[in-house]
């Protein structure tokens, strides 16, 4: 059956090679159909950008005509072959969509959009006034025509063929590219990048790619455009273009392959569909986004999608029900089977210095100093907690640790190496992982693939093999989801693993943090009040969790209120007040200390009431 | 010398006209973080609707003006109600930004149905035709412009810095859920913020009209650079948009005098993709320190 399926997929996608041959319609095939293939693959590649990326571009036009041109120059003035210049057409518009990506690392909305106009308008302004290259306002006519040895050729309607292959083989390629984990690594920068990060994406690498992948398919689409009327003007390549690419996205559905083929299908066909009431055109085309945008969200492909989304879905409650019920599928107590999926770290390479050493460590926020010439220390295999009231600084080192915030001053040294200014994705290669105070998982990816997320660095195949779907490429997504799998286990949440992460409970969505974390095979795993909001129960499992990752040789810095997990867990406690610390020892010597008292409970006059308890929790 | 006194003035008036869409869109902005991209076409809308009031209804410069003010209300609910509520429901970038863009096109299209697509004249109030002050050719529609939008920029900033209901609009932006909490009606103060951006969208349109043509195209382009003045000032910055405009009416005026009439847009929106880059909350904008 599935056979049969896959099969009729093969022949529903060279079902349209037949058109040209049926119909002899100039207009039909080379200015609607050839047209639709050509915006497809622009559309296909805008949605890297938005769907895939959530940013959004205003400036595609830009480099659609990047391509155009590229390919129409080298052509009529170098007088290359079409084969040559096509290539470089995408090389070179690749390259400029660096121009857009590297703005992307540093805006967001409307100050990126307003960013990628700029970009658009200026490269239209810049052809238009470049008459010596561009022929300007003119345009560049005459451009030669498609022949291939055998007296063959891709002129009139034979040009269907070229564009199409061109659309189903650059709709495949991103297809197998957001399935991989360079997708995974689009949506969580999407869904929370500083969680992405944490987790080993990084956010430079990741950001740029998507601008520069998405700017190849415009340029070969732009290359592929040149032919139509072996003509192009400047005039083309304007603002409005680029928001009917996006217009395009929208009506189609993002995210979607089939909602990309009928988006640009629709901006093609939609105006010759209304020509009979051309002054009213665009009054109906606008009508008809609003429509979309409020009526149906999700594009057209959506409507597709509904009927096998309601399916999935009473599937996915039948099990979310089954979930929900105590410890009958969904056991929260960790599986002791799955120790096996926390990676040992290698041992000590030589001396016996303290895993992470922090020295002098400081920040101050304007005039407020968080956390001031702190010298903490972790050992190998230890679990060591990190209390103090409230506005203390510990969620700041956390930070500080992790590479979300640079410190202002002072030192963080790990296994040997100086982490002062690393990202927060080279801290987690250097094997630091973390969690979360406020749970930050990727909420529209399920739970498997938020643990995917945290095992990227796993992950080597380069884009090509991606491409091609390359048999190294299965093994190590093979590898990896076992490996998830497996990690799901043991925090208890396999029942759960392909639920959406932002539909699970908050002590869930607890666990799946740490299975996240452990999947980056850390040495040092920080914990950022990991009990927070969760029952009596529920902070047993964990405790029992925590010992399992030291007990595999991973060290432990727990962030935490409830006085007593930590005291119960903890081989050493560290104490700070005011961005302090102002004690540190066994959790037997803490307890005693005066300074901590004090710290928590205002005066030293009321010592009879002597253990810290969690008087100063939010 | 005449010549530069008279590229100055110029520059100035186009940069007050750029000021004032740009002072829309970070009222807008601050309560509801959306750009309106149909903000041009108000202004059109604005001119049109003074032009006809003028031709037809026979009513004084300022009559039109304040027919142009009460299509800028009623564009502001239509905006809100129709596209911002809505998109922003939805939660993308991509929703408020096509939702505007189609409220744009729409207004465009129906514009051309009712004016027609040819480029009018607009009378302004003290005709056409420039004074001499100490050798300078001046038009003193020109004047009126950078006079009218100053006092109706100060009186705003007044008014969001002293009036109850401006800090009512400062609080909203600052914190939407603290605001309510407060007892601030934090849909009403969103819809005043959207009528008052789009009031001043339909009041440039009157004053900058005698100075170009009127035509149903004729705002895009200035909407557009306007949101480049806003995000060059700062969005959240009411002198950076006075600030930013100016540099890109005058950064035009002089590129076209001295360059080339075809690159007159280009330094402005380099400028822009360079300050962004060096300081992406704009010129007066304030940096927010993310939180985790």
């Amino acid at each position: 059956m599935m056979l049969l399926l896959r099969r009729a997929r093969w022949v529903l996608l060279l079902l349209p090679l037949l058109v040209p041959l049926v119909t002899s319609n100039e207009y039909l095939v080379h200015s609607v159909l050839v047209k639709a293939c050509i915006y497809a693959i622009v559309v296909a590649g805008l949605d890297l950008v938005v769907g895939y990326n959530g940013d959004v571009s205003v400036g595609h036009a830009g480099l659609f005509a990047i391509g155009a041109y590229t390919a129409a120059i080298l052509m009529t003035k170098l007088g290359l072959s079409y084969w040559i210049a096509l290539p470089i057409a995408v090389a070179l518009t690749a390259v400029a969509g660096t121009g857009l990506g590297i703005p992307a690392l540093r805006l967001q909305g409307p100050y990126l959009a307003v960013t990628t106009i700029a970009f658009g308008i200026i490269l239209q302004t810049f052809v238009n006034e470049s008459v010596w290259l561009t022929e300007g306002s003119q345009g560049i006519q005459n451009i030669p025509a498609l022949r291939l040895p055998g007296g063959l050729d891709f002129e009139g309607n034979h040009l269907f063929y070229l564009v199409y292959g061109a659309m189903v083989l650059s709709l495949a390629a991103s297809r197998n590219v957001v399935r991989s984990y360079w997708g995974r690594a689009f949506l969580a920068l999407k869904g929370n990048a500083i969680a992405a990060e944490c987790s080993g994406v990084s956010r430079y690498r990741y950001k740029v790619s998507a601008f520069v992948l998405s700017a190849a398919y415009a340029g070969l689409a732009g290359a592929l455009f040149v032919h139509i009327d072996k003509y192009i003007g400047p005039s083309t390549f304007s603002l409005q273009l680029s928001i009917l690419f996006l217009i395009a996205l929208i009506f189609g559905g993002l995210r979607s392959i089939a909602g990309n083929v009928i988006g640009a299908v629709l901006v093609v066909v939609l105006p010759d569909v209304f020509n009979r009431f051309a002054d009213y055109q665009l009054l109906v085309f606008g009508l008809l986004l609003l429509a979309t945008l409020y009526l149906l969200p999700g594009g057209i492909a959506s409507l597709g999608r509904l009927g096998t989304a309601a399916f999935a879905r009473r599937r996915a409650a039948v099990r979310a029900d089954a979930a929900t019920m105590p410890a009958v599928d969904v056991p929260s107590a960790p599986v002791a089977g799955g120790v096996s999926a926390i990676a040992t770290p290698p041992p000590a390479a030589a001396g016996n210095e303290p895993l992470l050493v922090t020295d002098a460590l400081t920040i101050a926020f304007g005039g407020l100093i968080a956390v001031n010439g702190l010298q903490l220390q972790v050992k190998r295999g230890e679990v060591r907690a990190l209390i103090g009231p409230n506005g203390s600084g510990k969620s700041t080192t956390v930070n500080l640790l992790s590479g979300v915030y640079r410190p202002t001053s002072g030192h963080v040294r790990f296994a040997g190496r100086v982490l002062d200014r690393a990202k927060p994705n080279d801290v987690s290669a250097a094997g630091v992982a973390r969690t979360f105070q406020n749970p930050a998982l990727f909420g529209e990816m399920s739970l498997l693939e938020n643990v995917l997320v945290g095992l990227h660095h796993t992950f080597h195949v380069g884009l090509l093999g991606i491409v091609f779907h390359s048999p190294g490429a299965r093994r190590e997504e093979t590898a990896a989801i076992a490996r998830a799998r497996a990690l799901l286990a043991l925090v208890g949440l396999s029942a759960l693993a392909d639920a959406r992460a932002d539909s699970i409970a908050y002590g869930q969505q607890r666990r799946l943090e740490i299975a996240r974390a452990l999947a980056q095979d850390p040495r040092l795993i920080l914990l950022d009040e990991p009990a927070a909001g969760l029952t009596s129960g529920e902070i047993d499992d964990l405790q029992r969790l925590v010992e399992l990752i030291r007990d595999a040789g991973v060290a432990v810095l727990l962030i935490e209120h409830h006085m007593d997990f930590v005291m119960s867990v903890s081989d050493r406690v560290t104490v700070l007040d005011f961005g302090q610390q102002i004690a540190e020892g066994t959790p037997a010597e803490v307890q005693r200390d005066e300074r901590v008292i004090r710290a928590y409970l205002g005066s030293a006059d009321e010592s009879d009431a002597a253990t810290p308890v969690e008087t100063r929790d939010a | 010398m005449s010549d530069f006194a008279q590229l100055l003035l110029s520059g100035i008036a186009l940069g007050m006209v750029y000021a004032l869409l740009a002072f829309g869109y970070s009222v807008t902005f601050s309560t509801s973080r959306t750009i309106n991209f149909a903000q041009g076409e108000f202004l059109m809308v604005g001119a049109l609707v003074g032009l006809a009031m003028q031709t037809r209804l026979h009513l004084p410069y300022l009559g039109a003006t304040v027919g142009a003010a009460l299509a800028g209300v009623a564009l502001g609910l239509l905006l809100e109600y129709a596209a911002i509520r809505r998109a922003l429901r939805t939660g993308s970038t991509a929703t408020w930004i096509l939702a505007t863009v189609a409220l744009g096109i729409i207004l465009r299209n129906a514009a051309e149905r009712i004016w027609g697509t040819d480029d009018l004249p607009y009378p302004g109030p003290f005709g056409s035709d420039p004074i001499i002050v100490a050798g300078v050719r001046v038009l003193p529609q020109e004047i009126l412009v950078i006079v009218v939008a100053s006092l109706i920029m100060v009186a705003l900033e007044l008014f969001r810095r002293r009036s109850a209901y401006g800090k009512a609009i400062t609080a909203v932006a600052a914190d939407k859920d603290a605001a309510a909490l407060m007892g601030i009606n934090v849909g009403r103060v969103m819809t005043f913020s959207f009528i008052v951006s789009s009031v001043l969208a339909t009041v440039a349109g009157v004053l900058v009209a005698p100075l170009t043509l009127v035509s149903p195209t004729m705002g895009t382009l200035l909407g557009t650079k306007a949101y480049a003045v806003a995000i060059i000032g700062g969005l959240q910055s009411g002198l950076g948009g006075v600030v930013g405009g100016l540099l890109l009416g005058l950064s035009e005026q002089f590129t076209a005098r001295y360059i080339s009439t075809g690159f007159k847009d280009t330094p402005g929106f380099l400028l822009l993709i360079l300050i962004l880059l060096v300081k992406p909350s704009g010129l007066f904008g304030k940096r927010t320190v993310r939180k985790v």
